[in-house]
């Protein structure tokens, strides 16, 4: 025989640190070569355990790239796992998102009317992309399993929140990069960011009366036609869309919905009267 | 010893009534739920699973209301639920699939989570397919699965809706065995449009039609509905009685007896099919 199991590869078989086909290769070897037999315990438990450990490594997935990420950045496992779980976390809707906003950012280089068809393109995208992504953070239809997660413990107004600030941080933050990234003045850049988050807390204040798509499908389409009736009107009513005092405004009405949505947070669990 | 209480229970889904005044005890042991599609079975399930409110009634559960946040709350971790529809993810595997629901059931311990999940796999017979995706598992596996993310954690109560569709019957009589064994102790509503299964499995019966119950009780009380109309003869029965032929070559009817026929001791079936069928034509009451 070419090789015996030492002292080395007995203290990691019983560890358990050996690959499953490691161990399957020992255990081969034990069978056939007596001298090594005798020096391996075959003590009933300790078997147990170490067939348990195999069996341990063969059932734990490897997270998911999101699931690693969040890990990295400090939450607990189980938390990671909730949030990685969440239907709009899956690479395909970044790469979607990300695909929309590049197209966006391509054409605001190519265009004729470079800087109109900027306008246009950021002031209908960047704020509906993150509703878009509430929308398919919890509930159905987007969440296949909405059942079954409605009849846990974990169901609920906090679970939700997580999801939706899990998916609306990067949707955002995709939208910063893209309007860095597109030519115009540089203001354009941030001055979506508080209608999209007006949006989004205003589809999570409204998804506590309404369905969560109808919420979010309402709130986006009166935001889509605004935005298109303003990006083809003067630059002055886009000025009082986007000036201080509109800002000001959508930072008053973000207040309030995040007040609907912070006494009414119980209408989030589907266990819950409407 | 009665577990869970349900009051004019009333559900509307626009101009669809699902529930319509239910009244419904049930207790430790196996219940069978049993209805005409539309009846309001899973609708009910949904209510007592907390997934759904009713717009009027009451459910007492283990002594918690669900219509409160905090007792509902309790209730969830007492509870499993199998959904007609469960939606399990199809990219996940098996294992990590049961993993994601333990999580949800607030089972916090890697470790305890990974003993648990390797529990019920085995209850349900699918260990070896503990990494395959649930896309890549049959619609009977997929079904075990469903039940056996029902049982994490251990629930005292656990609502399972249509939990035999698909299952071969090696499986479903494997399953049997696990839900008798689980009805022991624990509270175990199903719904079912096989009378076979509540014959062997359920120690009561419940029968809902329109969102009423109109039947509770042993399926051996719910197969007297049926008797002395259930017949066998050689002849063709003659009028509008529901008959077939059976695989001896003669005929077993329900409803008038047939100029030859002999009675014969009725079915849950026959007593199912007595209580909510339309009369069969010819027959009087
Ligand atoms: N989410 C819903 N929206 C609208 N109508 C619904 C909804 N859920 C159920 N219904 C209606 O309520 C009634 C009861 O449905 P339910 O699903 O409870 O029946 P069931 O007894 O489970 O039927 P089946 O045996 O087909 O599963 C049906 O008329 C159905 O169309
Ligand atoms: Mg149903
Ligand atoms: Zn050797």
């Amino acid at each position: 025989m070419a090789w015996h199991v030492d002292a080395e590869l007995l203290q990691a078989y019983e560890d358990g640190s050996l690959t499953p086909s490691r161990v399957m290769a020992v255990d081969a070897h034990v069978q056939a070569c007596a001298a090594c037999r005798a020096s391996v315990p075959a003590e009933a438990a300790w078997l147990d355990r170490t067939w348990l450990a195999v069996a341990d490594t063969l059932v734990a997935d490897r997270p998911s790239p999101v699931e690693w990420l969040l890990r990295r950045s400090g939450l607990p496992e189980h938390r990671a796992r909730l949030i990685a779980a969440t239907p709009a976390l899956r690479l395909s809707y970044f790469a979607a998102t990300a695909a929309v906003l590049a197209f966006a950012v391509a054409a605001a280089h190519t265009g004729q009317t470079g800087a109109r068809v900027t306008l246009l393109l950021f002031l209908v995208l960047a704020p509906v992309l993150p509703v878009l992504a509430v929308a398919t953070a919890f509930g159905p239809p987007a969440d296949s399993m909405h059942e079954i997660t409605s009849a846990t413990p974990m169901a609920g107004p906090t679970l939700v929140l997580w999801r939706a600030t899990a998916v609306v941080g990067p949707s955002m933050a995709m939208g910063v990069v893209a309007a860095a990234a597109s030519p115009g003045p540089g203001w354009w850049a941030a001055a979506w960011l508080l209608p999209a988050f007006l949006l989004c807390a205003g589809t999570l204040a409204l998804a506590t009366v309404l369905p969560l798509p109808t919420a979010a499908a309402l709130l986006g389409g009166v935001w889509v036609l605004v935005a298109l009736a303003v990006s083809t009107s003067a630059p002055l009513v886009q000025g009082a869309l986007f000036g201080p005092a509109a800002q000001f405004g959508y930072l008053l009405a973000a207040v309030v919905a995040v007040v609907v949505l912070t006494l009414r947070r119980r209408h989030l669990d589907p266990g819950e009267s409407r | 010893m009665t577990t869970v209480r349900m009051r004019d229970l009333r559900k509307r889904f626009g101009a669809t009534t699902a529930l319509d005044g239910l009244d419904l005890d049930i207790g430790v042991g196996v219940t069978g739920l049993l209805g005409p599609n539309g009846a309001g079975k899973t609708t009910l399930l949904r209510c007592l699973a907390t997934a759904l409110a009713p717009d009027h009634g009451r459910i007492e559960a283990y002594g918690l209301d669900p219509a409160d946040s905090r007792q509902r709350t309790a209730l969830r971790r007492r509870l499993g639920y199998l959904p007609q529809s469960p939606g399990l993810y199809p990219n996940f595997s098996a294992a990590a699939l049961l993993d994601y629901v333990a999580v949800l059931k607030e089972i916090v311990d890697p470790a305890v989570r990974r003993a648990e999940v390797r529990r019920v796999l085995e209850e349900v017979g699918l260990s070896d397919r503990a990494n395959v995706k649930v896309r890549k598992l049959s619609g009977g596996m997929r079904q075990r699965l469903g039940v056996a993310q029902a049982l994490l954690g251990g629930p005292d109560l656990i609502v399972l809706d249509e939990p035999t569709v698909g299952l071969d019957p090696e499986q479903r009589m494997l399953f049997r065995a696990l839900i008798s064994r689980l009805g022991e102790t624990r509270t175990v509503l199903l719904s079912t449009h096989q009378t076979e299964d509540v014959g062997a499995l359920c120690e009561r019966v419940v029968v809902i039609r329109g969102g009423r119950a109109v039947f509770a009780g042993a399926p051996r009380a719910l197969a007297q509905l049926a008797d002395g109309q259930v017949w066998r003869s050689a002849g063709r029965p003659g009028g509008g009685a529901v008959y077939w032929r059976t695989a001896e070559g003669d005929y077993r009817t329900l409803g008038e007896q047939p100029p030859d026929g002999v009675a014969v001791p009725p079915s849950i079936e026959d007593g199912y099919l007595k209580l909510l069928g339309p009369a069969p034509a010819g027959t009087t009451r």
